[in-house]
């Protein structure tokens, strides 16, 4: 089900300040961020997020479609590269 | 014989069956139209007056979007979660199912029919 309209969009509140305090200081540097269930607001478009993945911060730099999804979509968690066809095979 | 919407050519149904073939509208606003337009339930296509017809297309172009720039938009939707990068993108772009269902088994669908794996030993008894 859909988030009621009336609670507003959900963000970790501090990402507020850090995204101020980056615009603030002038230079696009990565901001670091761990809360990747918030969600992008249009407040937070240009700027360049690390967002987490459990093991790297993975740059995501924020576009205007971006608006409306999480920061967590952005950066993937798991790695699969696909089965290695069996050796057997590959030698016969 | 009526053109509705482009390409269709529903037969001697139901007007509210015939009207299903279109792609975007299914019983529901088949339905709708036909209580707008007050047309009986039993009337089938090829009753239909010219004039009907006309009103039925008017109302589909007016309100609706079918066929063509429906598909069109759907196109769109994919296209820009693909270019996104978001996750549902990726799934998209892999062919994978793309609202967190399980790929272990099942999830054919998406996937395409079964690849059997080469060199991979059958049981024998």
């Amino acid at each position: 089900m859909a988030r009621s309209v009336w609670k507003g969009p959900f963000v970790d509140g501090y990402l507020l300040n850090k995204a101020d305090a980056s615009r603030a200081s002038g230079r696009n540097e990565v901001i670091r961020i761990w809360s990747r269930r918030s969600t992008i607001l249009p407040h937070f478009v240009g700027l360049t997020f690390g967002v987490y993945n459990g093991h790297k911060f993975l740059p995501v730099q924020v576009t205007e479609n971006m608006v409306g999804h999480k920061f967590g979509e952005f950066s993937p968690t798991r790695t699969f590269t696909g089965h290695s066809s069996d050796k057997k095979a590959r030698r016969g | 014989m009526a053109r509705i919407a482009g390409v269709n050519i529903p037969t001697n149904k139901r007007v509210v069956i015939g009207l299903t073939y279109i792609f975007g509208i299914g019983s529901a606003k088949a339905e709708q139209i036909c209580q707008q337009l007050s047309i009986p339930a039993e009337r089938r296509v090829n009753e239909l007056s010219d004039d009907d017809v006309l009103k039925i297309r008017e109302l589909i172009d007016r309100e609706f979007r079918v066929e063509g720039d429906l598909r069109r938009e759907l196109a769109m939707n994919i296209k820009r979660l693909m270019d996104l990068g978001c996750y549902r993108g990726l799934r998209h772009r892999r062919g994978l199912p793309v609202r967190g269902q399980r790929t272990h088994t099942n999830a054919r669908t998406r996937k395409g029919k079964a690849v059997a794996i080469a060199g991979k030993k059958k049981v024998t008894r």
